[in-house]
């Protein structure tokens, strides 16, 4: 498929504030996104002609922000309409290695709604891992540093070399990814086995750091993780956001070439056009 | 008068009374104001008890508190007004495209941006965290009102020093450290919240803000020029469309708590008069509102800030040349049983009132409905500049708008008094050989040092425009920008420059000379990223105004200011005045707090703070002098002098010039403008940046003390890292200085003038200066 065909629905309800910058960086590669609320897919108050159904879809986007207020842990109501409403839809949209991209309150929302990391299947019934109150216990935005650590299986990393350390900065008070304490080492293993983590925080010699580098506590300083197949991906930082080399945060000081996190984007899109 | 005679109890199945003005004696009239927590004065009292009494009935509850919100100093700036029309409104040029709740200004040939900045200070003292939320929520409205997109928020504040002895504060006064505490986290949770970015601001301490802190919030928003609205209706027949929150008992009589002095009292008896915001209310009503506006559904908007309905409805219509009718019955409640008074003056959250042809109407309500917000035709606009209420089909108010929105407007007493004699003799510092000490205390002092634990709080780039953010630097060694700069329209690399300046320091040594350094220090600010100053808004925090000492600093500082800025023909479309910022402490110092906006030609070009490349020269733009007032190593040392710095017009405009030049050329890599602390502090913020040192001879800065030549805050001068080659191609101007001093390189700062004035590591100083903050409330 074309990237000029491809359609990407950028999802939104209440409190998602990211989805402008994340429709731009498609609508900048010359694919066809679009901004969408929850009710257009589920149909409740709209007219026909805002009616939309999921399946119209190559990709399917979960914006940053605070949806819903992020009032009963952060992405879960969002998360909750998703699984009463559209759980086939979903479930037969992953199956057919259709990708789902969920940035910051997106990357919750996919873990709240079971689609990551998804170790048993394309959903789980409950959730795996959370994304807890960072260590700080406040917001943190701030810039950081991520190594690509995936082999390949990420179908949103394709374009970024193996080991090259990306300039993707953060902003969330909850973005600790934790998994059940007893059984934390074997999914980290798995996950590892799996080639399901994709991107870790790194201080700037590329090394696992401590605070402030991982800005929140998160387990083996994981920032981003994709589900088996590798077209479901979420991550706490924003590529979104340094999509330009001049909203990096120290473009001044080399202000040449692309933004770190334009290649996200482009791997994707590449993805589609090869494989659909 | 009996308190049961002064109000007579009507026969309707609500509350409602007559107030019976007729037979009232002055006594009276002051218990009745007083017993309705309207703050009206005698004088206010005699003309309201001679309009009805003139039309021969008594006014009603609902009445007599509208016109209480409509005359506070907070709605009609009746003691500033006198001063603000001297000295600020008359600056105009041909950007200006209005002055509505928001200054709207051209941004380019397609686009406007809208600005404005106001105080939520009272609220704020009395419940931090609820006081800055609201106070965010009410500027996006401002912004909103205009057509235009919120893209960043600003918020300098003003505290009480973090050290201060609990012991020492005064009943019902809350610590400084738990209120800037429940302050940023406000701010932190509100404007993460609806998604705008706060880019800029500022953090003071002082002591005189012990018993009063200062919050100010501003707001920078974007339209297409064809989405601009006015706060207008367009004529009669408009729908009058309540959009947003449900209206409760929050909020009531904000704007009369807004202009009296803080007492003791004000944790209990004025809690309620603070409202509670809701994001996730205000979140969708942006988007909303945009795009019922952006639909051309919408022929004009405003928000419901003070005052609450009871400002709205009389203020949009009489703007569009009308009067409106208002049924409060349809207004969404958020309880039972409140009086028409309370839903007509109730400051709730989150609404805003549109006007709109009725044959869009079910199409706006449509937009709102998908967006689950709640809107609501409550009246329409009628000829007669008139505003009539019915509640239950019960008329409980009939005021024309002329009386209504005269508010009166005061040339009260204004004088120096002892303001001028309270200067003391100039106390000069001991003369030092060395003065490393001196610049890490001056860099970990709390009105220099880093802000990260603040700025790190808030999502400063949600949105993805923010080209350059408030901290600057190499990965890991951040420091300080002087502006942010965004790129708000997608196509273009035209960016919008925002800096925050405010100098309360030197306002209350000389006013004047004070308000001209606050100007002068917003446009250095914006010149030091490559941004030419374009358009100011000013929220002037000043104590009581009936006190002709407190008055007499708000003349001078509004005239200092509205002369730079004449000068610069910059104007300042929109603004904010909050008077009785008093505590039984006594006064703030006088702070007018200056949002700058600037345009960059091409983000591509800015510069930023932080030193680049070892062996580029260094400069110095700009004439140091010995104007050591208020400056923070004066402070620093208990030393004391009434000389101010002083602006020179020419020599700002010379300087401005070269240094926008500089960055345009891509001669200059790096720029900071010399403000708190000297070229010393200013130089080391730069050096903290880059993570390397610099070497430099101040010997070239002319003839005077070391300590003035390091430490002296003279205004019109930047700091500047001049591309290693390109020397040549930095301006000059015969207005002012240029003076080469030195270049960037080794690891540390080195200052000399004939001998080692300062040699100390960067990373010594990079501690000194990150830590503090973090060490008192991290």
């Amino acid at each position: 498929m074309k990237v000029s065909d491809t359609r990407v629905c950028v999802l939104v309800i209440e409190g998602t504030n990211c989805e402008e910058e994340s429709y731009l960086c498609f609508k900048r590669l010359g694919a066809r996104p679009e901004k969408v609320h929850l009710k257009q897919l589920t149909g409740t108050d709209v007219t026909s002609d805002e009616r939309r159904s999921l399946s119209d879809y190559q990709l399917l986007v979960l914006p940053g922000g605070f949806s819903a207020g992020d009032y009963v842990r952060a992405g879960a109501i969002f998360a909750a309409r998703l699984r009463s409403r559209l759980s086939k839809d979903l479930t037969e949209f992953v199956r057919e290695g259709k990708p789902i991209l969920g940035i910051c309150n997106g990357f919750q929302i996919l873990v709240e709604t079971g689609l990551l990391p998804a170790m048993s299947g394309t959903m789980s019934d409950v959730p795996e891992a959370v994304l807890g109150t960072n260590d700080s216990a406040r917001f943190e935005c701030r810039p950081t540093l991520l190594k690509n650590v995936n082999n390949g299986n990420c179908v949103f990393t394709s374009r970024i070399p193996i080991g090259k350390i990306s300039h993707i900065p953060s902003a969330h008070a909850e973005g600790k990814l934790m998994f059940p304490v007893d059984r934390a080492k074997g999914i980290v293993k798995e996950l590892e086995e799996n080639d399901q983590i994709v991107f870790k925080y790194v201080d700037s010699d590329g090394r696992l750091a401590g605070y402030p580098w991982c800005p929140n506590g998160s387990t083996d300083n994981i920032a981003g993780v994709c589900n088996r197949d590798g077209n479901v991906f979420g991550m706490m930082p924003h590529p979104e956001r340094v999509f330009f080399r001049f909203t990096h945060p120290d473009w001044t000081r080399s202000p040449d070439g692309a933004g770190d996190g334009r290649a996200v984007f482009e791997s994707v899109l590449a993805y589609i056009s090869k494989k659909m | 008068m009996s308190r049961a005679r002064r109000y007579v109890p009507q026969d309707v199945p609500f509350e409602l009374k007559e107030i019976n003005l007729e037979e009232a004696s002055d006594d009276d009239l002051l218990e009745i104001s007083r017993e309705s927590g309207t703050g009206l004065s005698l004088d206010e009292m005699r003309r309201i008890k001679d309009y009805f009494a003139a039309r021969g009935r008594r006014p009603t509850d609902v009445e007599l508190q509208s016109i209480g919100q409509a005359w506070s100093e907070h709605c009609c700036y009746k003691s500033s007004k006198v001063f603000l029309r001297e000295y600020v409104f008359s600056i105009t040029n041909r950007h200006v495209i209005d002055r509505g709740d928001a200054g709207v200004m051209e941004f380019d040939r397609d686009h406007a941006y809208a600005l404005r900045i106001e105080s939520h200070n009272h609220p704020s003292a009395v419940e931090p965290y609820g006081g800055a939320a609201t106070g965010i929520g009410g500027i996006l409205r401002d912004v909103l009102c205009m057509g235009a997109r919120p893209i960043a928020l600003v918020d300098p504040l003003f505290f009480g020093s973090l050290g201060y002895p609990s012991s020492r504060l005064p009943e019902g006064v809350k610590h400084p450290k738990y209120l800037l505490g429940g302050v940023v986290a406000g701010i932190r949770d509100y404007g993460n919240r609806v998604g705008v970015p706060t880019v800029s601001g500022g953090l003071w301490f002082d002591d005189s803000y012990v018993g009063n802190c200062l919050v100010n919030v501003g707001c920078v928003g974007i339209a297409e020029k064809k989405d601009v609205r006015r706060n207008a209706v367009k004529g009669p027949g408009d729908v009058l469309v309540l959009v947003g929150g449900r209206t409760g008992r929050d909020g009531i009589h904000g704007v009369t708590f807004a202009s009296a002095v803080l007492t003791e009292e004000s944790e209990t008896e004025s809690r309620g008069a603070v409202q509670l915001g809701d994001p996730i209310m205000k979140e969708p009503v942006m988007h909303a509102v945009l795009e019922a506006n952006e639909r051309k559904l919408v022929n004009g908007m405003k928000d419901l800030g003070g005052g609450g309905l009871s400002c709205v409805v009389g203020e949009i219509a009489l703007a569009g040349g009308c009067g409106a009718e208002v049924d409060l019955s349809r207004v969404p409640l958020k309880e039972e049983g409140l009086a028409p008074w309370e839903i007509w003056i109730s400051e709730s959250q989150e609404r805003m009132m549109l006007s709109v042809s009725p044959k869009n109407l079910e199409t706006v309500l449509h937009v709102f409905k998908l967006w689950d917000v709640p809107a609501t035709p409550v009246g329409k606009v009628v000829k007669e500049k008139r505003v009539r209420l019915f509640f239950r089909d019960v008329k409980v108010f009939d005021l024309e708008l002329d009386f209504l929105t005269a508010g009166p407007e005061y040339c009260r007493p204004c004088e120096a008094g002892e303001a001028l004699e309270r200067r003391r003799r100039e106390r000069r510092p001991k003369a030092s050989s060395r003065y490393d000490r001196m610049l890490l205390r001056l860099l970990s002092d709390s009105n220099i040092c880093n802000r990260d634990w603040v700025i790190r709080q808030y999502d400063h780039e949600v949105r993805a425009n923010t080209v350059l953010k408030p901290l600057q630097g190499k990965t890991g060694c951040w420091s300080h920008g002087d502006a942010a700069v965004l790129k708000p329209v997608e196509e273009s690399f035209r960016g919008l420059a925002i800096a925050t300046a405010s100098n309360p320091f030197a306002v209350n040594v000389d006013p004047y000379r004070g308000g001209k350094a606050c100007v002068d220090e917003v446009c250095r600010n914006l010149a030091a990223v490559g941004a030419r100053p374009h358009s100011l808004t000013d929220c002037l925090n000043f104590g009581n105004p009936e006190k002709p000492e407190r008055l007499w600093q708000f003349r001078e500082a509004v005239r200092g200011i509205g002369e730079v800025a004449k000068e610069l023909n910059l104007p300042i479309p929109s603004g904010n005045v909050s008077f009785y910022n008093e505590s039984p402490k006594g006064s703030v110092l006088p702070t007018p707090a200056i949002l700058g906006c600037g345009l960059v030609r091409d983000v591509r070009k800015c510069a930023t703070s932080d030193l680049k490349r070892e062996g580029n020269p260094l400069y110095v733009v700009g004439t140091t002098s010995q104007e050591m007032g208020s400056s923070a190593y004066y402070r620093k040392t208990r030393s004391y002098s009434s000389r101010i710095p002083n602006v020179d017009i020419q020599a700002l405009k010379a300087g401005l010039g070269i240094v926008l030049d500089g960055i345009e050329r891509g001669s200059v890599v790096a720029c900071h403008d010399i403000s708190d602390g000297g070229l010393a502090v200013a130089l080391a913020e730069m050096c903290i940046g880059g993570g390397i040192g610099a070497d430099a001879s101040l010997a070239g800065l002319g003839r005077m003390r070391s300590d003035t030549k390091l430490f002296s805050e003279s205004t019109s001068r930047w700091l500047v890292e001049i591309r290693k080659g390109k020397e040549r191609q930095l301006p000059r101007n015969r207005a002012t200085s240029v003076t080469k001093i030195g270049h960037v390189g080794g690891s540390s700062l080195r200052l000399t003038s004939g001998k080692i004035l300062v040699d100390v590591e960067v990373d010594a100083m990079a501690r000194r200066f990150n830590e503090p903050l973090w060490k008192v409330v991290g």
